[in-house]
């Protein structure tokens, strides 16, 4: 009888747990796993308006020509090549001094450079494109302490627009990843550290023996997050370099995608084809990045 | 020896406040650029000006800043208060009501969030010219809702939740709905906190998908706005400075006052 009623009572607990799942998974599957499956259809159509028409894998062989495309993969790969290591330095240094050098304040400097990731993309892409135009602060600001003659076109010189983006990423974000590092930092044991000092090792050794291979996976799963936000990269090039300029030397490929579906030839059917390709791209380097890291912890 | 040790004490605590003015500055500059004409914003002048209230009035006689930002709060409201009862159900389920099968679904759920949205959003727009809900608030607000990195932090924060506290409210007759909202519920205010304002967060500053999906002047949130504003023939400056204030100093006095639920959020994810 109370095996019985035992039953009874786990099938009731059962059922409330899908209840408790159930909406959400609804939604998921409605908004996320429609679309996903959806858009596999979307990649053999090419699109006019709401108009289409099957055209096989021509979307592949158009992605392939399509030279402005790899322009702008190449610029994906470039922001993270230069963008990612050089944060990761910077809110490495900054969180090993906070941890280290500084006893006051310290919360008072954690708070402020971990501001600029709070700001909508944006609203800090407005101010930047503000403060970087040729006759802009950061100009008259650069010519004013003679480190430069001429302004610099940071925002229509191709090179210099590429910068600028690096500029304002690593703005955004350097803070961001300087809370995670000083966070793992907290957690590493100072017995450790206590017993280096003892056997005389330098702050400089102490950091590259003890803090960074501990710290390792948290700075990992930062590269990899910040990979797969480089790969999306969309907000900062459409404002803060007017839709990719100039001519194209800021074209990601998400705003490539934006501009197929919605400004160029809305062509949906192009647009997810080249949107499948950016998934298992991101999907590739979120792999080669998670096996680097298994290796590691090993 | 002591002397070098001074040297780089100095040059470090110089170093971090030039960190620290730098990442403070756009703030600061903001903030006086509401006061300038346009020609001093543009050329960075840093004296405040008085044209405060000129900009304002310019601003409100072209745009409609309290629409945008009615907009825009209501969008990310309805998201925060819909996502947590969503998320937190379907955290709440997977965590204390296990079972072989939802646990498959939580493994599903967990390696989609590699998932750009990028992905999505070009079928998910087709979708929603389907169901007629272009250009409607609903078509920002439904696909934000489930959360996965939501559902995974609360589970997280769940599993500290002693099982046997459900138990004994069990053995005094609670039914199952009123022990997650009477119990659970009210003693995870700190974890409900940070997971509200990372929804709020996520929604207030989104772009890419309403830029999609919003058409007319009467739907658009604060991004969006200035997104057009600086697309503008001529632009206003001051006004546009404005409404980069409106759309960023509320969430830097929720991040002032709610700094570690803030922190808590964020970090959640490398627990």
């Amino acid at each position: 009888m109370e095996v019985k009623l035992k039953g009874q009572f786990h099938r009731y607990l059962n059922r409330i747990g899908w209840a408790y799942v159930t909406p959400a998974l609804v939604f998921y599957g409605l908004f996320m796993v429609y679309p996903v499956f959806y858009s596999l259809v979307m990649v053999t159509q090419k699109w006019r308006g709401f108009n289409r028409q099957f055209v096989g894998l021509g979307n592949f062989v158009r992605m392939a020509q399509d030279s402005i495309f790899w322009k702008a993969l190449s610029h994906n790969f470039i922001f993270m090549a230069i963008q990612i290591p050089l944060m990761i330095f910077l809110a490495l240094i900054l969180a090993t001094w906070l941890n280290t050098e500084i006893r006051r304040f310290r919360g008072v400097f954690r708070t402020i450079f971990f501001l600029p990731c709070v700001t909508s993309l944006v609203a800090y892409s407005v101010l930047f494109r503000i403060l970087l135009q040729t006759n802009g602060l950061f100009n008259n600001l650069l010519k004013d302490l003679h480190l430069i003659s001429e302004p610099i076109g940071w925002l229509t010189n191709g090179f210099w627009a590429k910068i600028t983006i690096i500029i304002a990423l690593t703005w955004r974000w350097t803070g961001y990843n300087m809370v995670f590092f000083l966070v793992g930092m907290q957690n590493i044991d100072s017995e450790i550290y206590e017993a280096a000092e003892v056997d005389g090792a330098s702050r400089i050794r102490q950091f590259f023996s003890i803090t960074l291979p501990l710290l390792t996976p948290v700075i990992l799963f930062s590269a990899v997050t910040s990979t797969n936000g480089t790969m999306q990269l969309f907000d900062e090039p459409n404002i803060l370099t007017w839709g990719g300029g100039p001519s194209n030397e800021t074209m990601t490929v998400a705003l490539y995608i934006y501009n197929q579906a919605f400004v160029l030839n809305s062509d949906l059917g192009y647009a997810a084809t080249l949107s499948y390709v950016m998934v298992i791209i991101a999907a590739l380097l979120a792999f080669v990045q998670l096996r680097l890291l298994g290796d590691k912890e090993r | 020896m002591k002397r070098t040790h001074t040297i780089s004490y100095f040059i470090i605590r110089l170093i971090l406040l030039i960190g620290a003015f730098i990442s403070i500055f756009p703030f600061i500059w903001m903030i006086i650029g509401t006061t300038q004409n346009p020609n001093d914003v543009v050329r960075g002048v840093l004296k405040p000006g008085n044209e405060f209230l000129s900009n304002w009035k310019k601003v409100n006689a072209s745009y409609s800043v309290f629409t945008f930002f009615m907009n825009s709060f209501v969008i990310a409201f309805t998201t925060v208060a819909g996502g947590l009862v969503i998320n937190g159900l379907a955290a709440f389920g997977f965590e204390k009501y296990r079972s072989r099968k939802r646990e498959v679904f939580f493994n599903i759920l967990l390696v989609s969030m590699i998932l750009p949205q990028m992905a999505i959003v070009i079928p998910l727009f087709r979708q929603m010219a389907f169901f007629n809900l272009l250009n409607t608030r609903i078509a920002i607000i439904l696909p934000s809702l489930v959360s996965v990195f939501i559902i995974f932090f609360l589970r997280q924060n769940f599993k500290m939740f002693p099982t046997e506290i459900m138990e004994a409210a069990r053995v005094d007759g609670a039914g199952e709905l009123s022990i997650f909202l009477r119990i659970v519920v009210p003693s995870m205010k700190a974890t409900f906190a940070s997971a509200s304002i990372y929804l709020f967060l996520g929604q207030w500053n989104s772009y890419l998908w309403p830029l999609m999906t919003i058409l007319s002047d009467a739907k658009k949130t604060l991004p969006i706005a200035m997104s057009s504003m600086m697309r503008a023939y001529t632009i206003e400056y001051g006004g546009l400075m404005i409404l980069v204030c409106i759309s960023t100093l509320p969430i830097l006095v929720l991040f002032l006052t709610m700094q570690r639920q803030f922190v808590a959020g964020l970090l959640g994810s490398i627990k």
